[in-house]
């Protein structure tokens, strides 16, 4: 049971990948939109949303239930800024980046085919989702290694 | 042929996150800022991010159908304004508030 949380934790991580993944698809496949990929950009756009969705409810569950430890050995820690800027805007952030996910499958509802003004409007919110994703994935890394560092100087 | 035009629903919805995303920046300011803001975001769920989250979320979610009912346009009906614009900006400058504030307040 001592692992459930590195396991939950480690899937928040994986889901976050996942939609990262299918953004990234959802914009290439919007650049050559065709009526071939048309319903794959719909169910992918729908999955991105999904993963983000789910990453999001377990990284909330985590946040609330085992980060105040974490947190606290941070703040004693080397690199204090890991919590009080990279886990205080990615905390904050990370609710644009479900926002924008929820509103993709809404954009690649249009015909993208034979709709210049849809195919840029999803390449904008796909293209925004790819980068906050990155961030996420970058201050994660931030996060975890002001963990190890505050555990290495203990 | 080439249309431009968009579902309405991508029109309400690309406003309402454009919106949703400035008001998220700001409610960090704010909860930040003002203790009784904080403390009553706690005592609602228990947690101020829980609070936060449902807020933002059901702000976008509200606006989102609330504008598109006010838009005029019947079921299924189409416009041609593109919200391209207003996404990029209301994220750019809601994300550019949270990153600002943490790092001045930092």
């Amino acid at each position: 049971m001592a692992a459930m949380k590195e396991l939950l934790l480690m899937t928040h991580v994986l889901l976050g990948v996942f939609c990262l993944i299918t953004s990234v698809w959802v914009f290439v496949d919007v650049l050559q939109a065709s009526e071939a990929n048309r319903a794959r950009i719909g169910w992918l756009s729908r999955a991105c949303a999904l993963s983000m969705g789910l990453s999001f409810l377990l990284a909330g569950y985590w946040y609330v239930v085992h980060y105040p430890a974490d947190k606290a050995l941070i703040l004693k820690g080397p690199w204090p800024f890991s919590h009080n800027f990279f886990m205080e805007t990615k905390e904050h952030l990370v609710i644009l980046l479900l926002l924008l996910t929820m509103y993709l499958p809404i954009a690649a509802a249009n015909n993208l085919v034979n709709n210049k003004s849809a195919r840029q409007l999803v390449l904008c919110v796909a293209g925004l989702v790819v980068l906050l994703s990155l961030a996420m994935e970058g201050e994660g890394a931030f996060i975890a290694m002001g963990v190890k560092v505050a555990l290495l100087a203990h | 042929m080439e249309n431009t035009s968009l579902s309405k629903y991508s029109v309400s919805f690309g406003l309402s996150l454009a919106i949703t995303s400035v008001v998220n920046g700001l409610l960090v300011v704010l909860k930040e800022e003002i203790p009784g803001v904080m403390s009553g975001m706690k005592s609602i769920t228990g947690h101020h991010w829980i609070t936060h989250s449902l807020f933002v979320i059901l702000l976008f979610l509200l606006l989102g159908f609330g504008l598109a009912q006010t838009s005029g346009n019947s079921e299924g009906a189409e416009t041609a304004q593109s919200p391209r614009g207003k996404v990029m900006g209301g994220v750019l400058v809601g994300a550019l508030i949270i990153m600002g504030f943490y790092l001045i307040i930092g």
